[in-house]
């Protein structure tokens, strides 16, 4: 029953009244940026690490943690009524939650959504509290050796999936690692890229990089949109689903619910690849899949519970080894490290009132939410007539403060507005970001266990293989390279079906 | 039909990677079993140099998607020029006078037409940030001309 005295504790921490405080505004902003179009967790996130530097370690994850999974509820709001998807994981939900809107069924369809959303991030949250523990437990094991292969393939899976263009990927991942790379050498104390410049002696700091490539390139690629957002006017009464669109839609819920925690937990997957999945599978099991695309209930509930449920599991990684999957947990991660704690197995030995006070904030996080998003739909929508120059100043006044404040130098803005423009750049030619941030993070990581590797083996890079854990992990890397290869050839074969 | 971005993104890419290369060699690379510091960089930038190569190829042959157009240029050089002098004004004039200034800015070429909203706009979220970020959460500001902002 450790589990249960673990839990115990950690709503002690989360039940104070300062830390429901910033489960409340994290859910608030999460939900806020899921409303609006464009600014998605990662730069919320990258936005508010400046804020989070004089908070207590533990405030300040429960409300980062709060914006990443408040957003996933958000999302879905203007994707029913707009056709819009404020986040990319609520893409889905626009198929049939807007067709649901056409119909007079927007009630349900948000209801259903909000439902679904708070079942799948519940469950999930109840699976982590599980799970993470053992896994930590077994990430203790772990060496240099292990860690070395995890990050490899936590890079790649992450390239995998992160992205439709594989390529474009592998260069960002890579440019996220050279980019690591300047600053002294940690084994060396060898000067690398500084140019002579002494502040970059430190390496060039992931914040700037983060608020430069998720936040002020935001502001660069809206110059010149015209700032346009109709709402659809539709009765909103009735928002609880009836009998009959329980009786639809409970296995979805559960099915999502699952699909969505396996999914989450892998580096990349996360809650869009689970959305577009849960929704596939709804569609392929359905007697009746002409249904799908018309205002199919279940459309809108399986791939909500699923976005909810990745979003809350995709902590578990980051929780445990150490390893962030995606971009928003990537910041997180920058946030706990600001803050003096490492991320990783050690995390539950050494923090386990953090450990165990945020995970019991995500279950207070999830009832706030239910309660913030149904009652205050029309708060959310009229959200949307904010004009975007607002949010334009908001963003670059954030980031200006926030690159400034690490060093108190003007320099790290000038970078920070360099990275803004690369950003700019990088979002016009479809290049991936969170290969990039992923890699710097963890490029580091990888090239010091490397050399701790070589050192334990005396020079013998058949280490790599002779551990039955790296082996498997890099096995793994293989077979992730080796897809996109066979994908290609499965495609190319004689009488193959032309791509639809 | 050629994907000329591609082909130009990759051209340029294979450029950075020549430079990491070159860079890291000057650092001494040492063996794959005794590495030193120019090691993983050169490794980085002879991959970044393949992989921007086969962009290249495949930009060429009119592979991948194709990218976004650039659209407003201009307007981008000119946020960046505006951004580039708040950089250079930022400790001598102090974070509230500049910071005002580009907020003014920001909102006008964001579409803001209005001068009570530029001028209302610029005020408010430059000294509501600064109350927010300076008084509130105790971060540094530089004070520059208005030494009441200390």
């Amino acid at each position: 029953m450790d589990f249960l005295a673990n839990l115990h504790d950690g709503f002690a921490v989360a039940l104070t009244p300062w830390n429901l405080v910033y489960a409340f505004i994290g859910a608030f902003i999460g939900t806020a940026i899921g409303v609006l179009p464009g600014l998605g967790p990662a730069t919320t996130i990258a936005l508010l690490l400046p804020v989070s530097y004089g908070m207590d370690p533990t405030s300040a994850f429960i409300m980062l943690a709060g914006v990443y999974y408040g957003a996933m509820y958000g999302g879905s709001t203007t994707s029913i009524l707009l056709n819009i998807p404020g986040e990319a994981s609520s893409v889905v939900t626009c198929l049939d939650g807007y067709q649901m809107a056409r119909q007079g069924r927007a009630g349900p369809a948000l209801g259903i959504s909000a439902i679904g959303s708070f079942l799948g991030g519940t469950a999930s949250i109840l699976l982590m509290s599980l799970v993470a523990p053992s896994l930590a437990k077994f990430a203790l094991d772990f060496g240099p050796v292990e860690y070395a292969s995890l990050i490899l393939v936590g890079l790649l899976m992450a390239v995998y999936l992160a992205g439709d263009d594989i390529l474009k990927g592998l260069l960002m991942m890579t440019l996220g690692m050279l980019l690591g790379t300047m600053g002294l050498d940690p084994t060396h104390g060898v000067p690398r890229f500084t140019f002579g410049v002494s502040r970059l002696m430190d390496g060039v700091n992931f914040v700037v990089v983060a608020m430069g490539l998720f936040g002020l390139s935001e502001v660069f690629v809206n110059l010149g949109v015209r700032d346009v957002r109709d709402v659809f006017r539709t009765s909103l009464k009735g928002l609880l689903p009836d009998r009959g669109d329980w009786k639809v839609c409970w296995a979805p819920v559960l099915r999502g619910s699952l699909l969505g925690f396996v999914i989450g937990v892998l580096p990349g997957g996360g809650s869009i690849i689970s959305s577009f999945m849960a929704y596939a599978i709804e569609k392929k099991i359905s007697k009746t899949p002409e249904r799908f695309g018309n205002g199919a209930i279940e459309g809108v509930a399986s791939p909500e519970s699923a976005n909810n449920a990745a979003s809350t599991s995709s902590f578990i990684p980051l929780l445990t080894l150490g390893i962030p999957g995606n971009s928003a947990i990537a910041m997180i991660f920058v946030a706990l490290m600001i803050h003096g704690i490492q991320p990783g197995p050690l995390l539950l030995k050494e923090h386990p009132m953090l450990f165990w006070g945020v995970i019991a904030s995500m279950y207070i996080g999830n009832v706030m939410l239910i309660g913030l998003n149904l009652p205050l739909i029309g708060f959310w929508v009229r959200l949307l007539k904010v004009p975007y120059h607002y949010l334009a100043a908001v963003i670059v006044v954030i980031c200006m403060i926030g690159a400034y404040s690490l060093r108190n130098t003007a320099f790290d803005v000038g970078l920070l507005m360099l990275f803004g423009m690369l950003g700019y750049f990088l979002r016009k030619g479809r290049f991936p970001f969170a290969p990039l941030v992923l890699a710097l993070i963890l490029g580091q990581r990888l090239e010091l266990a490397f050399q701790q590797s070589l050192t334990l083996s005396g020079a013998d890079l058949w280490i790599f293989i002779e551990k039955p854990i790296s082996a498997t992990l890099l096995a793994i890397a293989v077979l992730v390279m080796l897809i996109p290869l066979f994908k290609w050839g499965w495609k190319k074969r004689p009488h193959a079906p032309a791509a639809s | 039909m050629r994907n000329k971005s591609d082909v130009l993104s990759g051209c340029m890419l294979i450029t950075l990677g020549i430079a990491v290369v070159t860079g890291s060699v000057r650092l001494r690379v040492g063996s794959p079993l005794e590495p030193l510091s120019g090691f993983f960089p050169l490794l980085g930038g002879l991959l970044l140099i393949v992989l921007s190569f086969l962009l290249v190829i495949r930009g060429w042959m009119g592979g991948g998607r194709p990218n976004q157009p650039l659209g407003e240029l201009r307007m981008v050089a000119i946020l960046g020029a505006c951004l580039a002098v708040y950089v250079a004004v930022l400790e001598s004039l102090g974070y509230v006078i500049s910071t005002l200034l580009i907020t003014a800015v920001i909102l006008r070429i964001m579409g803001a037409t209005s001068w009570r909203v530029l001028g209302l706009g610029s005020v408010v979220l430059s000294v509501g940030a600064y109350a927010l970020f300076h008084w509130l959460l105790g971060v540094e500001l530089p004070a520059g001309l208005l030494p009441f902002f200390d």
